[in-house]
């Protein structure tokens, strides 16, 4: 049975230039200003076949989520280059980001649009979604009306609820109450399950990664440290953290 | 005037240097701006002296020049300083390519069908939430422009005894067209800043945001044409044929607002307090565009014509009170000029934020 590349990362780099905002009368004033740059993640690279689960580890700051947003096409590399082989691609982050003015309904609606899904497949998946968020008659009152746990659970919801190819999941497993993790996780092993879905998961939870993953890959400030079997890096990344 | 006589020289270079540096992205190291500078000097001096060779003036005395010669000489020299960097750009930096080119045009209309529909959602939301619960609904967008009319006619109409045919109505055109412009530019400023929770999660071309709010805009300033539809029948504005050059001034406005905000948008992102200097000149545009009263009556002799011509939102203004109230065509030339203008800064814009989006998420 031939496998299929769902996503490949090659030899992938992004920087931040830190070019710090400037005022006019700054502007005026200032010499010319070397722009200092950082560099986030250097030469990643790495290959998931169709339904494989990647588990990505570090420590805070070492490039994880900027790694993640840059697989989503938040941001391009700066060099080397990122394929998603023409696969639909969403990511799963904590506060995502909603217009505060607007309904829960409406922001379903926009959050699916910009995903790639036309209106009426998502007025079809709608009530699910409601359903899932647990969040009531507030669906049609305004977002910034919402608790904290309101809003993670209708972000959790739409993004979980509206299937693409590619899920990007950042640190969202552990959203709203015991009875909503609990909730999230089944839906998240469902999804997950589907062989067909490609799946990369940030998290410093060393349980999750090792129930789901079937790689993982440990990031440290910003370069590759290893990539392989779940057991055998994260061990060794407990080790390095001691 | 000897200022004049040196700005006449100087103008029109330092303006064509600029363009030139902009569509560098401002890369250009030390040596280069010098030499760019001095060759934009002669090149620039050279082309405008040429044209007016041309035109019948043979040589250059100061004393027999009039004061709106020397004015016209300027704009003369800034619309071709406008226009010159571009070839030059394209032969001599490798930045700017012909292969650029398409390649941006053809990214940038696929993104605009994907895009445009979500655009219009957003828009319809917006506008939904804006009204959703307060008393009077969507009456707002007619009662607000409608009381600014009201007090614009008292006050000029009766204490500066300002008066023009159709009064009542000949302001209100003023103010609904530069209300969308104002408020459209205005708001492409803080654009990328107020999405930020969105554009960090999910990839748009930025551009889409300020075209969703245009067309929040665009649809309170048709209401308000609806109610200047009510306000000529009331004040019996014979009808006249030329109301269908509603269409492509409308057409020019949107096409020029959009230009305009995709290069505000951009300097917003990186210049913090650029809203205030937007603000400020905006509202000295707003008196040299003449809203509420008549740039050409108003203005002493060489000036408002020069200012009726070189200023878009005025022009466009003036063409749409001749076609709704008095029953004129628009200039078509100025018309032109101004729409090819506009689709060169739309270009301009759409490709900077295209060249820059990537560094946005990173600054805000």
């Amino acid at each position: 049975m031939d496998k299929h590349v769902s996503l490949s990362v090659n030899d992938v780099c992004i920087n931040y230039r830190i070019l710090n905002n400037i005022s006019v009368r700054k502007s005026f004033l200032r010499k010319k200003t070397k722009d200092e740059i950082f560099e986030a993640v250097k030469h990643v690279s790495f290959e998931l076949e169709e339904g494989e689960i990647l588990g990505i580890i570090g420590k805070n700051g070492s490039g994880k989520s900027t790694l993640l947003k840059c697989l989503a096409g938040v941001f391009s590399p700066n060099s080397g280059e990122v394929d998603l082989h023409g696969h639909s691609v969403s990511l799963m982050a904590l506060g995502v980001g909603f217009k505060d003015a607007l309904s829960g309904r409406e922001n379903i609606i926009l959050s699916g649009m910009l995903l790639g899904f036309s209106e009426a497949e998502i007025n079809e998946k709608m009530d699910e979604i409601i359903d899932f968020a647990e969040i009531g008659s507030f669906i049609d009152k305004p977002v910034r009306t919402y608790s904290s746990g309101m809003h993670s659970k209708l972000a959790f919801a739409i993004t979980a609820m509206l299937e693409t190819d590619i899920m990007l999941v950042d640190e969202v497993l552990s959203v709203g109450d015991e009875k909503f993790k609990k909730k999230s996780m089944a839906k998240m092993k469902e999804l997950i399950s589907d062989d067909k879905r490609t799946v990369v998961i940030v998290s410093h939870s060393i349980e999750t990664l090792k129930s789901f993953c079937d790689r993982v890959l440990w990031i440290h400030d910003g370069e590759m440290k290893m990539l392989g079997e779940p057991g055998k890096v994260l061990n060794e990344y407990i080790e390095f953290m001691k | 005037m000897p200022i004049l006589n040196i700005l006449m020289f100087i103008v029109s270079p330092i303006f064509a240097w600029i363009i030139h540096n902009y569509l560098t992205h401002g890369d250009m190291s030390g040596k280069r701006k010098v030499f760019f500078l001095g060759l934009y000097v002669v090149l620039m001096n050279a082309l405008v002296f040429g044209v007016s060779y041309i035109r019948g003036v043979k040589g250059l005395s100061f004393a027999d020049m009039t004061m709106s010669y020397k004015l016209k000489y300027i704009g003369l020299g800034c619309v071709l300083g406008f226009i010159v960097p571009f070839p030059i750009c394209l032969l001599m930096e490798d930045k700017i390519t012909v292969g650029g080119l398409k390649r941006y045009t053809k990214k940038f209309t696929g993104d605009f069908k994907r895009f445009i529909p979500y655009a219009i959602r957003s828009a319809k939301s917006d506008l939904n939430a804006e009204v959703r619960g307060s008393l009077l609904d969507w009456l707002w967008w007619m009662i607000e422009p409608l009381c600014t009319m009201l007090i614009y006619a008292v006050m000029f109409g009766l204490v500066f005894k300002a008066s023009e045919d159709y009064f009542p109505a000949f302001i209100f055109i003023g103010i609904t067209m530069w209300s969308f412009f104002s408020r459209s530019v205005s708001g492409a400023v803080n654009m990328v800043r107020a999405n930020k929770h969105i554009i960090t999660k999910v990839y748009m071309p930025k551009y889409i945001l300020l075209l969703s709010k245009m067309f929040v805009n665009w649809f309170k300033m048709m209401v308000s044409f609806g109610v200047t539809v009510c306000l000529m029948i009331v004040l019996k504005v014979p009808f006249n044929i030329s109301v269908i050059y509603f269409v492509p001034i409308m057409l020019a406005l949107f096409m020029f607002t959009f230009g305009v905000g995709c290069i505000m948008m951009h300097y917003g992102v990186y210049v913090n307090d650029l809203s205030y200097i937007t603000g400020i000149v905006l509202n000295m545009l707003m008196y040299l565009t003449g809203t509420f009263y008549n740039v050409e009556k108003r203005v002493p002799a060489p000036f408002g014509e020069i200012l009726n011509q070189c200023n878009p939102v005025a022009f466009l203004i003036k063409s749409m009170r001749d076609s709704l109230l008095y029953g004129m065509a628009p200039n078509w030339g100025m018309l032109g000029i101004w729409c090819f203008i506009s689709c060169i800064l739309i270009a301009l814009g759409a490709f900077t934020v295209y060249h820059n989006e990537n560094a946005y998420v990173k600054v805000i």
